[in-house]
């Protein structure tokens, strides 16, 4: 009960400064004096980063800068006077329904999209209530109407396979309803495996799914946000598209964002807004404004009427590990997850497809043991090639399953999909090497693989 | 100035605030140049659009939303080798650069502040686009110091704030800000003072006084554009107006001057104001359209107006009849309060009111006004205004007048005023309170500790007034002179070269203050001249290598040869006096095939022939005074002669180069002393 209430009066602050405190009697949001050898500082009392060291109180200065002042058996302190803690309110801004307008469905699960900034401590707190989505991006009202609902309140790296199930359920529930598409609000750093699990555990996928999340989070003037959410729902209204897709900026600039397949797309800069590139297949299409162009001709498209057909599958495997190799890489670490009860294991090779031999005798166990072992390579860009050279065909003799060019975090949501709803190891093998949402392609073209570097137009073609 | 006035008896309340760069290696929070680029085209440009950000009470911050409202876009223009993802704001900022911190605890030491223990960085919200990530970074570093001026006073310091400068605009199309990211993050501290300067020149000496104390430091940069100060002015019964861009000292003075003159007529229009039988409430917004009656107007930009669809309306303003033609400043009425407001906030290019000569400014009728004043019902004591617009620029338009009519009930609001060259200011903006601050979530706290602060409080320098108290004393010099070193980073230059060569301090400044200027005039690159190349030729003045006489031409070739040796670089002089001798002979030879010019233009000639003569010699080979006196000479000689050129006189001309050529020899050394003494005069 005491520490509840000094969780409460002292929220962030550490024993010597609470000690100090309480000394004095100076709880959070009340207005003080400092007095030291140094002088005097008037401010009023913030709640503290629990991380930060123990031995100051953090104030807000009349001018509006907060500083740290350090506290010691010589710190006098006065308080002058409480003010109200700082809490954020927003006007509720219901919208009307528009008959002459789509409906679109948005669900929250977390995010800096769904979040903003904590004026007091800095923190960034979930936010994404449908008031104030309305009162943040008005023109969505314009585009469509939308029904929102907080499916998870995540950080996307806290999300797991099982939620993306409880997802998948969630949609074909919505898709009973009259709805003409769904966005998902999602945290960037794993929202590439959530649209690839989304992408296998649909059935009949007939209306846009799309995906969509932000670098910057919209208490920031130059937020990401607004702008990739209006073109998320704007492709969920009206594309012709009926696949699971991901909607992010497509240049470091604010004018068009890029469609990308669900299974192609992998988020390729820890804090650009361009993070998110297709990777061996050109973008599905692009938006700007309300304009849709599409780059490729073979997107499945949209068949509304038919949306209550959308089905899911039933389950989906969690013991499933992603292992990347490296060189010196020892048997002992597949060891560990064979002992650990893991029913599947997709590493991300060197080069074509390897791995060093030193893996060969904990991979016989494996196989052994008919646990599928899944092949995709480290560069992202190509195929798996495991019968040019002796060592490829040494890891196939092994049961090593060749990927083909499926992404590695998309190989690894494939197969906990493939676990979850596949018993035999042939029948596992047989999904796992057949194109299912278009992870794996059949050819790569020259304009799959593009890396620009900015000097590529200073170099005149040679003679 | 106009009249004087008694600061002291109207109450006058001023605060300076001073924005100056550091010259640190990188920028504050990346580690891209700390270097402007000048002209030199971007490699790049990226369109952005910023969005107004929901405040604490969750609501759209007022001015971000109205800009936002307008539609515009912002170009950022940047560069591959000197700019990064940091300043595009696609990176996270890099750890708290800290050179810069080490700079700002010294300024802090000279300014006895307080340190802040533990620096939070805050972010500051900027509207206008000029920062990429919509925010400044900034942070608290000192607080509670003070500043003494001459008369022994001490000026209060309020605070200083270490932060990141904007980027700099470089044009606006239409609705498109272009900015240039060179600039933005370049460190800079914000120094404030303390309102309790009474006096404009007090003001200006405070302002000084804090300039010279950054300069001392030799650690901020110098360049034009890297000091900012603005001024708060505020007197008994007013307001605290904040006046931006100040660019030069002596502007300071008139502009707190005009500023207590118009914030006293602005008192004196609120008590005539008031002493009428008339409220704030009376000022309704009650436009009534008037376009019907000025169909057929002869004034002009109504007519086209009109033309264009727009609306012709018109407002009574009762009560104010002479109060808009109130002076405030010079040339400026109430009226052009009213009507900057409304150029700044909706857009439109004026108003038009009923205390300016209707007929004779704007060319209407007398039945027009007849006609508005009916419609309008004025009386005797009314005003009324009339407005060409339409659309939201109308609505925007009429708010402002109303509410700054209605202002005038309580005499000064509150506002942000630009500073012009003629002492006057024009309105920026609203004040609107403290700017709102809010953590930055992507920074740890900074910690100082009291090792660092200790170890910098001992290290700082005697105060540059008491250096140049004791250098004008020591060395006998104008205590001008040496604050010139000091604002030019010059003093460890010059303390070097004094310890080798004691005799002649004046010589000592002169070589490295007036002769770089005389080359820096000269076009010549001055940067190029290291100290080691000033150690090097005052050693060579005191072995008798060289005469003083020859020390300007010395640093002259340097400037185009940095790398030869002081030997060689006498040498190069010495071909030049070779070149001299043969000068003669190429003037005598230019104008003698010019003659038709100099007998139809006479000393006219001396330009054109000019450029032809240091094409000849080549640029730079010989001092252009020297040329174009030689030229002058030449020429007079010529036209005092009349026309006579035999053949005979030439040949005696060309014995007589023989003899100048000991006189020209010399030339090089009594060209410096010819230069610096028109330094001289011009100091």
């Amino acid at each position: 009960m005491v520490e509840e209430q000094d969780m409460k009066d002292y929220s962030g602050y550490k024993p010597n400064s609470v000690a100090i405190m309480k000394k004095f009697g100076v709880k959070l949001w009340y207005k003080i004096e400092i007095l030291s050898s140094k002088g005097t500082v008037q401010g009023v009392v913030l709640p503290r980063n629990k991380f930060a060291p123990d031995g100051f109180v953090e104030i807000k200065l009349k001018n509006g800068y907060n500083i740290g002042v350090p506290l010691d058996k010589n710190t006098k302190i006065k308080v002058i006077g409480e003010v109200p803690p700082m809490k954020v309110s927003f006007d509720q801004h219901i919208q009307p329904k528009n008959k002459n307008l789509p409906t679109v469905c948005l669900l929250g699960t977390g995010g800096t999209i769904a979040s903003r900034l904590d004026y007091t401590t800095g923190a960034v707190i979930p936010a994404f209530e449908p008031g104030e989505l309305f009162t943040a991006v008005p023109e969505l009202a314009k585009i469509s109407n939308i029904e929102t609902e907080v499916v998870y309140q995540l950080l996307s790296e806290n999300l797991t396979p099982q939620n993306w199930l409880e997802l998948a359920k969630k949609i074909v529930e919505l898709a009973k309803t009259n709805i003409d598409g769904i966005v998902i609000a999602h945290g960037t750093d794993t929202l590439s495996y959530a649209s690839a699990a989304l992408s296998f555990l649909l059935k009949n996928v007939s209306i846009p799914i799309v995906l969509v999340g932000s670098q910057r989070s919209s208490d920031r003037p130059s937020s990401d946000a607004a702008l990739n959410l209006i073109h998320a729902v704007t492709i969920a209204s009206k594309a012709n598209i009926g696949e699971v897709v991901v909607c992010m900026m497509g240049s470091s600039a604010h004018d068009y964002g890029f469609i990308h397949r669900g299974t192609r797309v992998r988020k390729m800069h820890s804090s650009a807004r361009h993070t998110f590139r297709s990777i061996g297949i050109t973008p599905l299409g692009m938006i700007r404004d309300d304009e849709i162009k599409y780059f490729s001709t073979e997107i499945k498209p949209r068949d509304s009427k038919n949306r209550k057909k959308m089905e899911c599958w039933s389950s989906i495997e969690e013991k499933v590990a992603l292992i990347y190799s490296y060189p010196g890489m020892k048997g002992d670490i597949l060891d560990f997850y064979l002992n650990s009860g893991y029913k599947g294991i997709v590493f991300a090779g060197s080069g074509l497809g390897h791995l060093p031999k030193t893996m060969y005798p904990a991979l016989k166990r494996a196989y052994d043991a008919k646990i599928p072992i899944l092949m995709t390579v480290q560069t992202l860009w190509g195929y798996t090639g495991m019968d040019v050279y002796e060592s490829g065909r040494e890891l196939q003799d092994l049961g090593v399953i060749p990927g083909k060019n499926m992404l590695p975090e998309v190989a690894f949501t494939k197969m906990c999909w493939a676990l979850g709803n596949f018993n035999e190891y042939e029948k596992i093998r047989e999904v796992l090497t057949t194109n299912i949402a278009g992870e794996i392609t059949s050819g790569e073209s020259m304009n799959g693989f593009q890396i620009f570097q900015g000097v590529e137009h200073t170099i005149s073609p040679k003679e | 100035m106009g009249k004087s006035i008694d600061y002291n008896a109207v109450g006058l309340k001023c605060g300076i605030e001073i924005h100056q760069q550091l010259d640190s290696a990188t920028k504050l929070f990346c580690a891209c140049p700390n270097q402007l680029q000048g002209t030199r085209e971007p490699d790049f440009r990226i369109l952005r659009k910023q969005r107004p950000v929901l405040g604490e009470e969750g609501k759209f911050d007022e001015g971000m939303l109205s800009e936002f409202l307008k539609g515009g876009s912002v170009i950022y223009e940047g560069y591959y080798d000197c700019t990064c993802t940091y300043e595009l704001d696609e990176t996270p900022p890099f750890k708290c650069d800290e050179e810069c911190i080490d700079i700002a605890l010294e300024i802090c030491a000279l300014f006895k502040m307080n340190i802040v223990r533990e620096m939070h960085v805050c972010r500051k919200n900027y509207v206008d686009g000029s920062v990429p990530a919509g925010f400044q970074r900034t942070m608290e570093i000192g607080y509670d110091g003070n500043l003494d001026l001459k008369n022994g006073k001490k000026i209060g310091i309020e605070n200083i704030f270490l932060e990141e400068d904007a980027a700099r605009r470089i044009k606006t199309q239409g609705k498109t800000s272009y900015f240039r990211v060179d600039r933005l993050g370049i460190p800079l501290v914000e120094i404030t003072t303390t309102p309790d300067i009474h006096d404009p020149e007090e003001a200006k000496e405070t302002a000084y006084r804090i300039g010279l104390l950054l300069r001392s430091t030799n650690k901020v940069k110098r360049i034009i554009g890297s000091t900012r100060q603005d001024i708060n002015v505020s007197i008994a019964g007013g307001e605290r107006i904040e006046i931006k861009g100040v660019q030069k000292l002596d502007w300071i003075p008139e502009l707190i001057h005009n500023e207590v003159i118009r914030q006293q007529k602005l008192i004196d229009i609120k008590n005539i104001l008031n002493q009428k039988s008339i409220s704030p409430d009376d000022i309704r917004r009650d436009p009534v359209d008037l376009t019907k009656i000025f169909q057929k107007t002869e004034c002009r930009f109504v007519k086209a107006g009109i033309k264009r669809k727009e609306k012709f309306v018109g407002m009574k303003i009762p009560g104010f009849h002479g109060i808009f033609g109130t002076e405030v400043l010079p040339n400026r009425r109430f009226g052009t309060e009213v009507a900057d407001k409304v150029k700044v906030i909706a857009g439109l290019k004026g108003l038009i009111h009923s205390d300016e000569n209707l007929l004779e400014k704007y060319n209407f009728s007398p039945e027009e006004i007849a006609q508005t004043r009916q419609k309008l019902n004025i009386q005797n004591d009314d005003l009324f205004i009339l407005l060409l617009a339409s659309g939201q620029a109308l609505e925007t338009a009429l708010d402002v007048i109303v509410e700054r009519c209605k202002q005038a009930f309580i005499g000064v609001p509150e506002e942000t005023r630009q500073a012009k060259e003629d002492g006057t200011h024009v309105f920026l903006r609203e004040l609107g309170g403290e700017k709102r601050l809010y953590p930055d979530t992507d920074t740890p706290p900074i910690l100082l500790s009291e090792d660092r602060i200790k170890n910098i409080k001992e290290n700082i320098g005697p105060y540059p007034w008491d250096i140049i108290d004791e250098y004008a004393k020591k060395y006998n010099l104008d205590p001008f002179l040496v604050e010139d070193l000091i604002m030019d980073g010059k003093m460890a230059l010059f303390n070097e070269l004094i310890a080798k060569y004691p005799e002649n301090p004046m010589l000592v400044i002169r070589t490295i203050t007036d002769m770089l200027k005389v080359l820096h005039r000269e076009e010549k690159n001055i940067n190029t001249l290291k100290p080691s190349h000033f150690h090097e030729l005052f050693a060579g003045l005191k072995q008798g290598i060289i005469a003083k006489e020859a020390m300007l031409g010395v640093l002259r070739i340097w400037t185009d040869f940095p790398e030869i040796s002081l030997k060689q670089a006498k040498k190069k002089m010495g071909i030049k006096t070779t070149d001299l001798t043969k000068l003669d002979g190429i003037i005598d030879e230019l104008v003698q095939k010019n003659m038709e010019l100099i007998k139809t233009r006479g000393r006219g000639a001396i330009g054109p022939l000019m450029g032809d003569l240091m094409k000849i010699v080549g640029r730079g080979a010989v001092d252009g005074k020297v040329l174009s006196s030689k030229l002058a000479q030449a020429i007079g000689k010529l036209i005092s002669q009349g026309n006579s050129t035999s053949a005979n006189e030439k040949t005696k001309k060309k014995q007589k180069t023989k003899k100048p050529t000991k006189k020209i020899s010399q030339s090089p050394k009594n060209n410096p002393k010819k230069t610096t003494k028109t330094i001289k005069g011009e100091k």
